[in-house]
C-alpha cells in the first residue's frame, strides 16, 4: 500500500510541475483540488502553508509538495513530492534550450501562451473566491480584509507586512474575545 | 571554462536561501550571483532564460535555475543548480512541519493562523489582481478568462483538464486561422 501511496504523490505533483503555467500561486488551484481528493493534507493546512510559503525559502508549490510527502510518509515521501514537481521542468526545459530560438518565434507556442495567461488568472480567481467562502472570517475579519484591500490598491506593500499585521489582529481579536475559533 | 558540480550547486544553494516568499526574486538574485559577482553569464543571458521561463509550465524560479545550469556545465550544471535551489526549502520545510504539528493546537497559534487567513486572502486577491493587468487585455484574452472561471466553478472541472482543453483550443484556433489565412 506504501508504494502505491509513493506512486499517487509521483504522479500528483509530477502534473502540477508539467501542468501550471504562470508561475507563484499558479500551483494553488492544483494544490486546493489535492486538499478535496485525498487526506494528505487539509484546506486548513493548506492556508497555513501559504503562509509559511511567504516567510520561508522557495515557491509555494515545491513548499507543499514537501509538505505533503512529509506529513504523508516521513523523509522519502517529502523526497518523492519534492523532486516529482520538479521533474517535468527539467525535462521540458532541457528540451526547449535545445530550440530556443524556433520556440520562441512559433505561432502556436505564442497562440498557447495567449490563452493560458488569462485561463492561470481564472483558476486562481476561483481558488481566492473559495477560499472566501470557505474561511471563518466572522464579521470583523471581512471588516479587516476589506481594510487591507483598500490599502493595498493605494499603495502596495511587502507580503510580509499583511501577513504581519493580520498575526497581530488575529492575536488582539482573539484574547478580545471578539472571534469565535 | 567548465564548471564543477559542486560550486554551481553551492551558489544555487544560497539562492535557494535567499528566494524567500516566492519565485519572483530568483531574476535579480542571479544577476547579483552569476553576473556581478562571478561573471559566469550576462544579465541579457538571465533575462532571456527568465522570459522563457515565464512561459512554460512549472515553477518559474526552478525553470530559470534548470536553463542557468544547463549553460553553464550541461546536465551535470542543471542537475546541480535543480538540487541547490530546493535544499533549502525542503529543510526549512521539514523543519516547520515537525514544529507545527506540535503547536498548532495552543490558543494563541489558533488566533495568530485566524489572522494570517485574512493576510493570504489579500495576497492571493493582490496576485489575482496583478494578473489580470497582465492577461485580461482584449476581448478574446477576457472570452477564455469567463469561461475557464465558468468551467471550474460552476461545471467543477479539475484545473488540469481546464488546461489541457485550453492548449488544444488555442493550437486548433490558429490552425483554423492559418488556413483562412493561406485561402485568401
Amino acid at each position: 500500500m506504501i508504494l502505491s501511496l509513493y506512486f499517487k504523490l509521483l504522479l500528483e505533483f509530477f502534473k502540477i510541475g508539467l501542468l501550471s503555467f504562470g508561475g507563484g500561486y499558479a500551483t494553488l488551484p492544483f494544490l486546493y483540488e489535492i486538499a478535496e481528493k485525498y487526506d494528505w493534507y487539509s484546506i486548513a493546512q493548506l492556508k497555513n502553508m501559504i503562509a509559511i510559503s511567504s516567510v520561508t525559502p522557495g515557491p509555494v508549490g515545491i513548499n507543499m509538495a514537501t509538505y505533503a510527502g512529509f506529513s504523508t510518509s516521513g523523509i522519502l515521501g517529502a523526497v518523492i513530492g519534492t523532486l516529482a514537481i520538479v521533474l517535468p521542468s527539467v525535462i521540458i526545459v532541457t528540451i526547449v534550450s535545445k530550440i530556443i530560438d524556433k520556440f520562441k518565434s512559433n505561432i502556436y507556442v505564442n497562440a498557447v501562451i495567449r490563452t493560458l495567461k488569462p485561463v492561470g488568472c481564472a483558476l486562481l480567481s476561483a481558488v481566492l473566491i473559495k477560499l472566501l467562502f470557505t474561511s471563518n472570517l466572522q464579521l470583523i475579519g471581512v471588516l479587516f480584509l476589506t481594510a487591507f484591500i483598500i490599502s493595498a490598491c493605494i499603495k502596495k506593500k511587502d507580503p510580509l507586512f499583511y501577513l504581519g499585521t493580520a498575526a497581530i489582529v488575529g492575536l488582539a481579536c482573539g484574547y478580545l474575545n471578539i472571534i469565535g475559533v | 571554462m567548465e564548471k564543477s558540480f559542486f560550486s554551481i550547486f553551492k551558489t544555487f544553494f544560497k539562492i535557494g536561501i535567499l528566494l524567500l516568499g516566492g519565485g519572483y526574486v530568483i531574476l535579480p538574485l542571479l544577476t547579483s550571483e552569476l553576473s556581478e559577482k562571478k561573471g559566469w553569464l550576462t544579465s541579457d543571458e538571465l533575462c532571456e532564460y527568465y522570459a522563457i521561463s515565464t512561459s512554460l509550465p512549472g515553477v518559474i524560479a526552478i525553470n530559470t535555475a534548470i536553463f542557468t545550469g544547463r549553460k553553464l556545465a550541461g546536465t551535470k550544471g542543471a542537475l546541480a543548480s535543480v538540487c541547490g535551489v530546493i535544499t533549502p526549502a525542503f529543510v526549512a520545510i521539514i523543519l516547520i512541519a515537525s514544529l507545527l504539528e506540535s503547536i498548532v493546537h495552543l490558543r494563541c497559534v489558533q488566533y495568530v493562523l485566524w489572522g494570517v487567513g485574512i493576510g493570504i486572502i489579500t495576497l492571493l486577491f493582490l496576485a489575482v489582481k496583478e494578473m489580470w493587468n497582465k492577461s485580461v487585455t482584449d476581448r478574446y484574452a477576457a472570452t477564455v478568462f469567463i469561461t475557464a472561471l465558468f468551467l471550474v466553478l460552476v461545471l467543477k472541472i479539475s484545473p488540469e483538464y481546464v488546461i489541457i482543453f485550453a492548449i488544444l483550443f488555442a493550437v486548433i484556433l490558429q490552425k483554423v486561422k492559418k488556413y483562412k489565412g493561406g485561402r485568401q
